[in-house]
């Protein structure tokens, strides 16, 4: 057993530690970004000598300058180029690059440290739902009367893209985001990332994309979905540049995180931490992170060439000069299916962990559970072309995908008979956590099941391109991911905040959300049996019940969702001080102060067995629950 | 696996299952008590529920929509009841401790898997792929055959408005009328961005892309008006592209295209063409 020095906060450094870093944050960030976007805007204007302030071009110069200029400002870059002069950083630096002794300012800088960076990234998703969730509410108000006048459909188009990429982004990093960095590392009892510094970047990336895409509203508007199926998205206003940028940058930064949390769970586990003994939630967000990598390459490649056609007159997706908007759709959906799951199975990693805890059983098939997801990650590459099954792109080929998407309902059932075998005869321990792991098994089984119908081609002929769809797919990401992630905010809430979550109001917000997620989408799935197509401003007076029906839903699904912040935020001021470990949980997390120290623990932990052995104490030894070396228990206290 | 392990396994997994005292006192006993009504309810709705839903069939095809989400839907019953019948019983059955309490209750049974839980699980799902997957094949391939009577229509999608013409006749409309009976290929086309052709009651859709023809077809087989909507977001006035169809006899047919224009020969053998 290695002895780490403990670092205090703080820690006095020398006064010159971290150099430029010193004199860089989020202002800074922003000042550079904008002056090297004003800088762009004038060259490119000039240089093109176009008459247009506002053309593709310029536009497209513009905002990559603020996405560079913006990383310079914070200090992504700083590293490089301290490496190309010939300096290396020493090892003060880099302690201050981890935020010692720079209290709640190191939020708002560059920060090497993963347990700043989940929580930039918590703060960060909570913001963008909070505007994704914003649009949607004004969706839901001009869809209250059949021809309402609330916005012209130009407005709604635009809104209704924008809420869906917006959404997109938040639900890709709402698990993997907080999660995946803050808890992660600690669960395989490593001190930090693999690669702190990527770390981070990815962290501000996602920061710096999101202005584009708000800007587009400014731009023109994006008239074609999240989707942005060409060749309309082609011939759209330079709106659809800003989209695009937006999405290439996403895309770097979920490579970056991907890579991290790759080589971190392959590098830097702690001894005995072997790949049987690994939380499940570390199983799912390395197998989300592998299958980003896969998806996000092709999300570049569309978009990329999205920005060429309309920028430089190439016709990857133009008909009329030979292209074809089959390709955009393709690439687009190769991206595209994937990304549900690497929305979707960190959530159900994270509600597994859940299971297991407040069932007081170990994990049900382990191994059953880990191939299950492995099957999922690689039949999830397989189903693209089910969602163009009505594009008439290759009609030969409707059986092969009809039968690759509706083998992914076995490894699917997987993840139930996991759920469900965890919790069988349990010592039921209903903690808010629990509650949302209930909610998930309900509402994934109804997105579940309304999408093996839209599997079925012929099925798929009446519900494509229809409300059901949209209520099928947030019954699943919504219903199913985000109800997986609040489960997760709830279960590591104290870890992170040292804090307990005020469960009373989370528990009253739990059952607002509840029923405001069956009545927005039940009445969505009435919209689409009566047949009312998607993304449409104005709709048939025969509509207007289920409408009505869906709009009320969601204004009750806001306020839950306002009352679950509430609890987060308040909880986080004047929650009650967390002990290390308040469920009496056994991987390593809870094994270590909360929140943790600087490089996670005092003393490098040792791991003997896989976290769930539960009502194993008097069984053979090698299934002992002692997942920590008796120091490390005593020295952060309440480890149990 | 040594055996002793295995005689624990099955144990703490199946003996609760199968063995241990009346069916209605042990847990599975208990499942099944909630699990049966559940399923029952599933199937009424199942069977009576999408009557109410969907809008009236006008075509063979919309017939299909309707039955497949009825077998579905019962196939689906049972299995989602497991998995509620499991977590409704495990709150009630199950729970040790109120969710304000501060310590966790004893440790439950340390079961690590069961194979013949897993085993039964995985083969029920594999078995209802199988019968999905055959039903979804063979009901499209028959939809797919072409029938002796079929006849064309071509589908011409704008922003923001569908055009029909009528090969040979010379009629084109922004109205879609066709005859009772036959089987009708709509060969689908754009003149700018992507649409969806969508004819609702007639259960079936294609996009219309620019310089490419994709085909769908249906056989309507009742009189009366539909509605023909856009399915793909098109830009400005997607929500607006809309209009009416309507499926009259053939003869009504033959009289409203010579009523647009139509010569009686032409009429006449487009109205013959069987392919
Ligand atoms: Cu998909
Ligand atoms: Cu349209």
């Amino acid at each position: 057993m290695t002895m780490t020095a403990p670092l205090a906060e703080d820690t006095k450094l020398g006064p010159k530690a971290g150099g430029l870093y010193r004199h860089q944050n989020f202002a800074t960030g922003l000042i550079v970004g904008i002056l090297s976007a004003v800088i762009g805007w004038v060259i490119s204007h000039a240089l093109l000598q176009s008459s247009n302030w506002g053309s593709d071009m310029v536009v497209t110069v513009t905002l990559v300058s603020w996405v560079v200029g913006f990383n310079i400002g914070i200090g992504s870059f700083n590293a490089i180029f301290r490496w190309s002069l010939g300096h290396d950083e020493d090892h003060e630096d880099q302690l201050y690059g981890a935020g010692v002794g720079q209290g709640w300012k190191r939020y708002f800088k560059f920060c090497t440290d993963h347990k700043v960076v989940g929580t930039q990234y918590l703060v960060l998703v909570m913001v963008l739902f909070g505007v994704g969730g914003t649009l949607a509410m004004m969706i839901r108000t001009q869809l209250l009367t059949p021809n309402s006048q609330f916005m012209s459909p130009e407005t709604y188009n635009s809104i209704v893209s924008i809420h869906g990429m917006i959404m997109i982004i938040a639900t890709i990093i709402m698990v993997s985001g907080p999660f995946a960095n803050f808890i992660m590392p600690i669960m395989i009892g490593a001190k930090d990332m693999a690669f702190p510094r990527l770390n981070a970047l990815s962290f501000w990336l996602v920061v710096s994309a999101v202005p584009p895409i708000l800007g587009s509203f400014l731009l023109g508007g994006v008239p074609a979905g999240w989707t942005t199926y060409a060749p309309l998205a082609v011939q759209a206003p330079p709106a659809m540049d800003a989209f695009a940028i937006t999405i290439c940058t996403f895309v770097l930064s979920v490579t970056v995180a991907g890579i991290n949390t790759l080589v971190t769970v392959l590098t830097m586990r702690t001894k005995g931490m072997t790949p049987g003994r690994l939380p499940i939630f570390v199983w799912g967000s390395i197998i989300a992170g592998g299958l980003g990598l896969y998806a996000m390459p092709a999300f570049l490649m569309a978009q990329s060439a999205m920005i060429t056609d309309r920028v430089v007159g190439t016709s990857f997706y133009v008909a009329m000069q030979g292209g074809t908007g089959w390709l955009y759709e393709n690439t687009f959906w190769i991206m595209g299916h994937p990304e549900v799951y690497v929305i979707l199975i960190p959530p159900v990693g994270a509600l597994i962990e859940i299971a297991s805890t407040f069932s007081r059983k170990p994990v049900f098939a382990y191994k059953v559970m880990v191939s299950g997801v492995i099957g999922i990650a690689t039949l999830a590459i397989m189903v693209w072309a089910h969602h163009m099954f009505t594009t008439g792109w290759a009609p030969t080929l409707a059986d092969p995908f009809m039968l690759t998407t509706e083998l992914i309902s076995i490894p699917t059932g997987i993840v139930f008979l996991c759920m469900v075998g965890t919790i069988w005869r349990g010592s039921i321990w209903t903690r808010l956590p629990m509650y949302f792991l209930y909610l998930f098994l309900f509402n994934f089984i109804v997105g579940g099941i309304t999408g093996i119908y839209l599997s079925d081609v012929p099925v798929d002929q009446y519900f494509h391109g229809n409300m059901f769809v949209t209520a099928h797919f947030h019954y699943t990401l919504l219903g199913g991911g985000m109800i997986g992630a609040a489960g997760a905010v709830s279960y590591w809430y104290p870890k992170m905040t040292g804090r307990m979550l005020n469960e009373r109001i989370g528990k009253t917000a739990f059952w607002i959300i509840a029923a405001g997620i069956q009545i927005t989408y039940l009445g969505q799935f009435w919209e689409g049996f009566q047949g009312m197509p998607r993304r449409v401003a104005n709709y048939a007076q025969i509509f207007q019940h289920a409408n009505d029906m869906s709009s009320v839903g969601a204004y009750i699904l806001m306020t839950g969702w306002i009352v679950f912040l509430y609890a987060i935020i308040s909880s986080w001021r004047h929650g009650v001080k967390a002990p290390a470990n308040p469920w009496h949980a056994k991987s390593l997390e809870w094994q270590t102060s909360s929140p943790p120290p600087l490089e996670n623990f005092l003393v490098d932990p040792v791991v003997t067995s896989d976290p769930y052995g539960y009502g194993e104490d008097d069984l053979a030894p090698q299934r002992q629950p002692q997942p920590v070396s008796a120091e490390a228990g005593s020295t952060t206290g309440g480890a149990h | 696996m040594s055996s002793e392990e295995k005689r624990d396994e099955i144990a703490a997994v199946v003996e609760p299952v199968f063995r241990g005292g009346p069916l209605w006192k042990r847990p599975a006993g208990k499942v099944l008590i909630i699990w049966v009504p559940m399923t029952i309810i599933g199937l009424l709705l199942a069977f009576f529920a999408p009557g109410h839903l969907f809008p009236e069939n006008m075509s063979a095809e919309q017939e299909d929509v309707k039955t497949t989400f009825i077998l579905f839907t019962a196939l689906a019953a049972p299995v989602a009841a497991v998995v509620w019948g499991i977590a409704l019983y495990s709150i009630v059955g199950w729970r040790k401790k109120s969710g304000k309490s501060d310590t966790p209750p004893e440790d439950g049974p340390p079961i690590r898997g069961g194979t013949i839980a897993t085993t039964i699980w995985l083969g029920t799902s594999v078995i209802l792929v199988v019968v999905l997957l055959v039903w979804g094949m063979a009901e499209l391939s028959s939809e797919l055959a072409p029938q002796q009577n079929a006849m064309q229509v071509n589908v011409t999608g704008q922003q923001w408005q569908w055009t029909f013409s009528y090969p040979g006749t010379g009629v084109t409309s922004t109205q879609l009328i066709v005859p009772e009976g036959r089987q009708i290929h709509f060969h689908v086309t754009s003149e700018d961005v992507t649409h969806g052709f969508w004819p609702v009651q007639l259960g079936v859709q294609i996009d219309a892309n620019p310089n490419v023809t994709t085909l769908i077809s249906a056989t309507p087989n009742k009189l009366g008006t539909f509605d023909v909507r856009c399915s793909q977001i098109c830009g400005l006035n997607h929500a607006y592209m809309e209009t009416t169809g309507t499926t009259v006899t053939q003869a009504q047919f033959n009289a409203w295209l010579v009523s647009h224009g139509a010569s009686a020969t032409s009429v006449h053998s487009y109205a013959m063409s069987a392919k």
